[in-house]
């Protein structure tokens, strides 16, 4: 149908249009000038409305013998006969379509041989007679198209009315209606059932009817009419139809109108139509109807008066009760289909199904469950404690309601294919749509591969040296033998038409890819109307099977552009990319020069795109390669479309800014069947439409593995039921790995351990298994924060004490879990334990503390806090290493004991006293060689009163410190071999520092003089042994003077630049040193010592 | 300007103060042609680090005196690099294994192996063996133990070893049995106080015998404790009385803390608080069981003396645990979810029945 009423619209619109040029070059738009013109001439108007009124009258009155008259006569006999045609309103819509034809059949003969299609319009002028012969061409034209399109779609039509009306429930009415058929009742009718849908033809042209109704009235004198008016009019007439059928009461000479213009509206129809169909209905369905009236319906209960202030609680039902009778009863099978056509909603708990055994159960035989109740929903399934707004729905749009037993009913009782009652009609009729738009697609599928063939053929007997120009020679030979490609290749989209959903965005894309050299031209300056014109590169995203590279290829063919496909198949690290990019990009497809034999060189081939495949996918091996890749489509001249599933990891960072990022979405459940069955029809499979949504519902719309999975089946049989659908997406199933938190929030939600929870432990471990070396530390983390639910029923006092059980019961089973996990992990490795730990510290806890967060989840802290204490015991045991030649406490008594009061005596003194102390401070840590970075350490290790953020040294005692300490030499136990080349560099990053650096500059640079010599005297002492320290500085003077020799040896060696004498060296560093002066200087020296 | 403890550290056995009877066995022991293995345990802060020093003067001279630090590099049986300082001097050598944690096996096999294999280089030594200190041998994995059993035989020649413990209980019985026990028991309060005494009178400071008193009493019997305890107090008060506060360490004061959380409030969200104190505690190097044993003594100070008793059975339960299980603050959670509900059950009148 939607067809059908794109053309109507188009045609209503475009009929009117070309009557006003016609008429007067008014370049208004359609529209308007069709009200305008009805508003210059009613009389004219209504003679056009006349011809057709009279021809349905005829129609009605002989019920499909139309005979052909002349028109004028027949408008007379209209005007006369209003009031007779108000009581013929009932007859049969369905006779109208013929009558029309055969009025057309005659008319058409009067009127020029081009009208033979579009009768309609044609009768039409004649019945204007005269005067419309030169736009009637036009006219004609159109409508006669239009016409067309209606008749096909007319009984589509009717059996849509007659689904609704089923669905309404409006069973009463259609009885009366049929015994009746008066106006009136139909009024009612719609008024009831129809509103809605008559609402959307008012809301169109609410004015139209109105002047309808006035050009009625006109009708009667009115005579003369200017063609031009009586083309304007029918068009107006359509509209007007749409207001007509909401307020049916208007005159029977619309609903005449009406027929001709039916399919037009589509909504309007409906109300007409209703009639016609009724008597269909009646007859075809007494069974059906006898099926549907004895399924027992259930009254709904009234909904509850909204309370504005007391809002509904859904979380009173988050875990109400399982079904009451779970299992008592055994769900009817059905004949298969029996339910098509039929939509049903469900609400509340049923009885003994799970709401989604319900559903299930409705979608295997052919209904359609919706999640809302609608004017379309056919039955609501209704359990206890229904929500209150779907009860009011429910009420307002009169739907029925039956319980599950009904529904068991219903299913037992229906005949296969829902029997031939409306609504499986309407759905045979819907599915006999579909798979004619897939015949169709299949012939055009067919018929491009067969030309594709007859290239290939083509090609390859220009190939053999044959002439190509026995055409007839290559076609005969047929299709080539069966196609071995994947089913995958084979039907992958050739057409922007033909592609699953994203359309827009592919669309988008083309755009960009047709506009890349033109916006090349302004270097990319330009953003253009989408913003894509400052792009060079395109990102598209999105999960994969949903036709990303697909898309690519096509559109890079259909733009004409020669493809240079680079994927994770090639290796992409920073250089590759680099140098393999460098070729590419700079150059043109030869295609655009040479071609193959016997084929015309194609200019546009010359154009080259680079698609850079599973950009995301670029990883260990590929290092650089995605910054490279950025910096390349920062900069290409080549369009570059890099494709990647996840847009937003972290590094895929460096595409920010530089590519235009297309988003692609999983495509809906309607855009991959059609595409699905016209696949399985030109494979010869027969796999109904609830077995299709069953695998895309079950592979998360990835069109790629429905396809695959499609084609496996292929192999072995030709059909697939629902269940084996469920079966194989089940089996097929991707497996997604949740993520901790959301592992932490699915066990501790109050459902998980509910009495009507129906997952098993086992479902529960598996939940651990989703990452089992995050999940129990998450749920350690987070099982305090809870509402736990089984407290729920306590208060006060004996409320805490439960509270306090709980979390002591979880926080122990926690403990015990450790222990497993000890086993699991320690000398033992007994890995299969692992269940076991799942249960101890994941189950369990939160089996007791399962409940509503109240805050957010969080993250493991436990890594954080272990990589922390790593790295102060590492301190610690540098200090303690440092103190060693002075201190006997192991590291323990070091931190407990010695720490504290060093503390005092380092960090406390410089906060109190300042910078006056400073040289005391100096004094005492040389006494226990400890480092500035032991000092920067032991703040750090500071707890509680002494903790970091207490200690406020002042800025300048800071800086004192600092200075005063860079500026002496400080002895050295020795040094780690660690930390003599990489770790300096990084410590001379010292923010504090800064500050003294500028406040003395100068005496910087002499103090650093100072301490290079100073220095150098010391690396003569140290230069092999670290030997202790004031002993050194005796000892090791006298050694640096009858060793030269050794000293210059470990220069060389702190020095990476090698080859410079000593002294050298010291220049170099000293520079570096003022620059960024800090204790390094004289480390720098000392360490390099160390090296060596 | 070293600290008191180290400034004043007696540096042969005559200049011991206390343990009379083990200082003359010792001079005796030095002065033998034949010096076995021994193993020096007893608890921290009773002097065995000082008592093996001075032997080992007294063993061969001053030279032991004038020691380096070498940093030395083991590659393990999977690539790992470990690095392990050595603090030696001509006639021995100081290592401690568990600072390279598991892999300690490795050292002690490798270096042993290495130091033994050599003979002592100066001739004019009064001994023809090296010796090999290792500290905090209790905390060697069994596999380092027995890498050393045959170690210890095989090459007694060269090779002596001194193993200093804080007990024998981490130490396997071959080894035990191939060492000569040498017990270094706590000094006794007065014992502290004569050494508190002399401390004093080095640094011409005011003399307080009730303060140094106390101070004995507080250090647990641990002389570096209570030295390092008095140095503290003069620091923070320059003059203090008898009733001067002791100032206790940063963490004792946040353990202290920790308790009076539990004592003020009993609810998961309390033990959130506390778990990040307690992750406080560990990250800064405060070893688990001496967090739990703390937080238990300053537990029952604060609670009725019925439920004095549930505190330390908790806690000795849970150190347990700490001991066999991986991650520490599980256990420490655990159990100060233990105590919060012990708490409040007692206080509700429940007894203390759980389950």
């Amino acid at each position: 149908m939607p067809p059908d009423i794109r053309n109507f619209f188009g045609g209503g619109s475009q009929k009117p249009s070309t009557a006003a040029k016609k008429a007067s070059d008014n370049p208004a738009p359609k529209k308007k000038r069709g009200r305008k013109v009805v508003d210059d001439s009613d009389d004219e108007e209504i003679t056009e409305t006349k011809p057709k009124k009279a021809e349905l009258e005829k129609a009605k009155s002989k019920k499909e013998k139309p005979q052909p008259k002349i028109e004028e006569t027949t408008s007379s006999e209209y005007f006369a006969s209003n009031s007779k045609a108000k009581t013929s309103k009932s007859t049969p819509i369905r006779a109208k379509p013929h009558e029309n034809k055969t009025t057309r059949n005659v008319d058409t003969t009067p009127s020029k041989p081009r009208a033979t299609n579009g009768a309609t319009p044609s009768s039409r002028r004649s019945t204007r007679n005269i005067p419309a012969r030169k736009y009637a061409d036009n006219e004609t034209d159109d409508k006669a198209r239009v016409l067309d399109d209606d008749e096909e779609g007319n009984d589509d039509i009717h059996a849509d009315e007659f689904a609704r009306k089923i669905r309404n429930g409006q069973d009463d009415y259609e009885e009366s209606d049929e015994s009746h058929g008066s106006p009136i009742r139909h009024k009612a009718r719609t008024a009831n059932g129809t509103q809605k849908q008559v609402k959307v033809p008012t809301k169109l042209k609410p004015e139209a009817g109105a002047e309808m109704s006035g050009a009625a009235g006109y009708d009667a004198p009115g005579e003369a009419k200017s063609a031009k008016e009586k083309l304007t009019a029918p068009s107006t007439a359509g509209r007007k139809r749409k207001s007509k059928s909401a307020e049916l009461e208007e005159d029977d000479f619309l609903e005449e109108d009406e027929v001709p213009k039916k399919r037009a509206r589509k909504t309007p129809t409906k109300a007409t139509a209703k009639k016609a169909t009724k008597r269909e209905e009646k007859e075809e369905s007494k069974e059906m109807q006898a099926i549907f009236d004895s399924i027992p319906t259930v009254r709904a209960p009234t909904p509850p008066a909204r309370d504005p202030n007391n809002k509904y609680q859904y979380n009173a039902n988050q875990h109400h009760a399982p079904p009451p009778g779970a299992g008592s009863k055994v769900p009817p099978t059905g004949a298969e289909n029996c339910l098509a056509g039929l939509t049903f909603v469900f609400t509340g708990v049923l009885d003994t199904l799970e709401r989604e055994e319900g559903q299930a159960l409705v979608k295997r035989h052919g209904g359609k469950v919706t999640t809302g109740p609608s004017s379309k929903t056919s039955y609501v399934v209704l359990g206890n404690d229904a929500g209150p707004k779907k009860l009011e729905t429910i009420a307002k749009l009169k739907l029925k309601t039956i319980n599950e037993d009904g529904l068991f009913e219903l299913i037992r009782r229906l005949p296969p294919n829902g029997g031939d009652s409306k609504a499986a009609e309407k759905h045979a009729e819907k599915n006999e749509k579909e798979e004619k738009a897939i015949r169709e697609a299949a012939a055009e599928m067919e018929r491009t591969d067969r030309e594709a063939a007859k290239a290939k053929a083509a090609m390859k007997v220009g190939q053999d040296g044959h002439r190509v120009t026995s055409s007839a020679s290559s076609q005969q030979r047929k299709a080539p033998a069966a196609d071995s490609r994947l089913w995958t290749d084979k039907y992958a989209p050739t057409a922007v038409s033909m592609v699953c959903g994203n359309k827009g965005q592919v669309e988008k894309l083309q755009n960009w890819l047709r506009k890349w050299h033109n916006n090349a031209k302004y270097h990319f300056k330009k953003a253009g109307p989408d913003g894509s014109g400052v792009f060079r590169a395109a990102m598209i995203h999105g999960p994969p099977g949903i036709g990303k590279t697909t898309a690519a290829h096509l559109v890079a063919k259909l733009e004409g552009f020669d493809i240079v496909e680079s994927n994770a198949s090639d290796t992409r690290s920073k250089k590759l990319v680099e140098d393999g990019l460098r070729g590419v990009l700079d150059t043109t497809s030869l295609l655009g020069y040479f071609s193959g034999d016997g084929k015309k060189v194609e200019a546009s081939k010359r154009k080259l795109v680079l698609i850079m495949d599973e950009v995301d996918g670029m990883s260990a091996g590929d290092r650089g390669g995605v910054g490279a890749l950025a910096a390349v489509a920062k900069k290409t001249s080549v369009p570059m479309i890099l494709i990647c599933n996840e847009r937003r990891l972290p590094k895929m960072k460096p595409f920010d800014f530089v590519t235009w990022d297309v988003p692609f979405r999983r495509p809906t459940a309607d855009m991959i069947r059609a595409r699905l069955k016209t696949i399985c029809y030109r494979e010869g499979m027969d796999l109904p439409a609830s077995v299709l949504d069953a695998l895309i519902e079950g592979s998360h719309s990835d069109i790629r593995q429905i396809i695959n999975m499609i084609s496996t089946t292929k192999l072995d049989r030709q059909t697939m039921d629902f269940d084996d659908g469920k079966a194989m997406s089940k089996a097929w199933e991707k497996h997604v790995i949740l993520k901790p938190w959301d592992i932490v929030g699915k066990i501790l939600k109050s459902q998980m351990f509910a009495p009507s929870s129906t997952a098993t432990l086992n479902d529960k471990i598996e939940l651990y298994f989703n990452d089992h070396e995050f999940s129990y530390l998450m749920l350690q983390e987070n099982y305090l924060k809870t509402q736990p639910a089984l407290i729920n029923n306590y208060s006060g006092r004996e409320r805490n004490l439960k509270l306090l059980e709980f979390a002591d019961k979880a926080a122990s089973s926690i403990s015990d879990g450790d222990l497993v996990d000890r086993m699991i992990h320690g000398t033992q490795q007994q890995w299969s334990l692992m269940p076991t730990h799942a249960v101890f510290s994941f189950v369990r806890p939160a089996s007791y503390m399962y409940g509503n967060f109240g805050e957010r989840v969080g993250f493991v802290s436990w890594l954080g806090q272990n990589s922390k204490s790593g790295k102060l015991s590492r301190y610690v045991k540098e200090m303690q290493g440092h103190m060693r030649l002075r201190a006997s406490g192991d590291r323990h008594e070091i931190r407990q004991q010695y720490m504290p009061l060093l503390w005092q005596k380092t960090v406390k003194v410089l906060q109190d006293k300042g910078k006056e102390k400073v040289p005391e401070v100096i004094d005492l840590m040389d006494s226990y060689f400890l480092t500035k970075e032991d000092y920067d350490a032991m703040i750090e290790l500071g707890l509680g009163p002494m903790s970091e953020d207490n200690v406020k040294i002042d800025s300048q005692a800071k800086a004192t410190f600092t200075r005063m300490y860079n500026a002496q030499s400080h002895p050295l136990p020795f040094m780690k071999a660690s930390s003599v080349v990489a770790p300096k560099a990084a410590k001379k990053v010292k923010p504090d520092l800064e500050d003294a650096i500028d406040e003395s500059d100068g005496e910087e640079l002499l103090a650093e003089n100072e301490v290079k010599e100073d220095e150098e005297e010391d690396v003569d002492l140290k230069k092999d042994k670290y030997i202790k320290a004031p002993k050194k500085k005796h000892a090791a003077k006298g050694a640096a003077k009858s060793a030269p020799k050794g000293k210059k040896r470990g220069k060389k060696a702190a020095d990476e630049g090698g080859d410079e004498v000593g002294d050298e060296v010291d220049d170099s560093e000293s520079e570096e040193e003022v620059k960024k002066p800090k204790k390094g200087a004289a480390r720098g020296g000392r360490k390099g010592k160390g090296k060596a | 300007m070293a600290l008191l403890v180290d400034k004043l550290r007696p540096r042969s056995l005559d200049a011991l103060t206390y343990h009379p009877d083990l200082s003359s066995r010792l001079s005796a022991l030095a002065s033998s042609a034949d010096f076995p293995h021994t193993l020096f345990y007893g608890p921290s802060g009773a002097g065995k680090k000082t008592r093996i020093l001075a032997l080992l003067r007294s063993i061969y001279g001053a030279g032991v005196e004038k020691i380096k630090i070498d940093a030395r590099v083991f590659a393990t049986s999977t690539g790992r690099k470990l690095e392990f300082n050595i603090v030696s001097s001509v006639y021995h050598l100081e290592i401690t294994p568990s600072d390279v944690g598991n892999h300690d096996r490795v050292v002690i096999q490798e270096l042993l192996k290495e130091v033994a294999q050599t003979q002592q280089v100066d001739l004019n030594a009064r001994q023809r063996f090296k010796v090999v200190v290792i500290n905090e041998a209790d905390s060697l994995t069994r596999d380092a133990q027995a890498a050393l059993r045959r170690t210890m035989e095989k090459y007694s020649a060269n090779v002596r070893l001194i193993l200093l413990a804080n007990s024998t209980a981490g130490i396997i019985a071959p080894i035990r049995s191939r060492t000569l026990l040498i017990r270094v028991p706590a000094p006794t309060e007065p014992e502290i106080c004569a050494v508190l005494h002399h401390a004093t009178a080095t640094q011409k400071w005011k003399h307080i015998p009730a303060l140094n008193e106390r101070i004995a009493r507080e250090s647990g019997r641990n002389l570096r404790r209570a030295l390092l305890m008095l140095e503290a107090v003069y620091a923070t008060t320059p003059d203090p009385t008898e009733k001067t506060a002791i100032p206790p360490p940063d963490w004792e004061m946040l353990i202290a803390q920790i308790a009076d959380d539990i004592i003020a409030e009993r609810s998961p969200k309390q033990i959130l608080v506390v778990r990040a104190k307690l992750y406080d505690l560990l990250t800064h190097c405060i070893p688990p069981t001496m967090v739990i044993k703390t937080l238990c003594w300053k537990l029952v100070d604060r609670v009725d003396a019925e439920l004095k008793p549930e505190m330390v059975r908790w806690a000795a339960f849970y150190e347990h645990r700490i001991k066999l299980g991986s991650k520490v603050i599980f256990h420490l959670e655990a159990y100060v979810a233990k105590v919060m509900r012990v708490y409040e059950m007692f206080y509700a009148g429940m007894g203390l029945d759980l389950d």
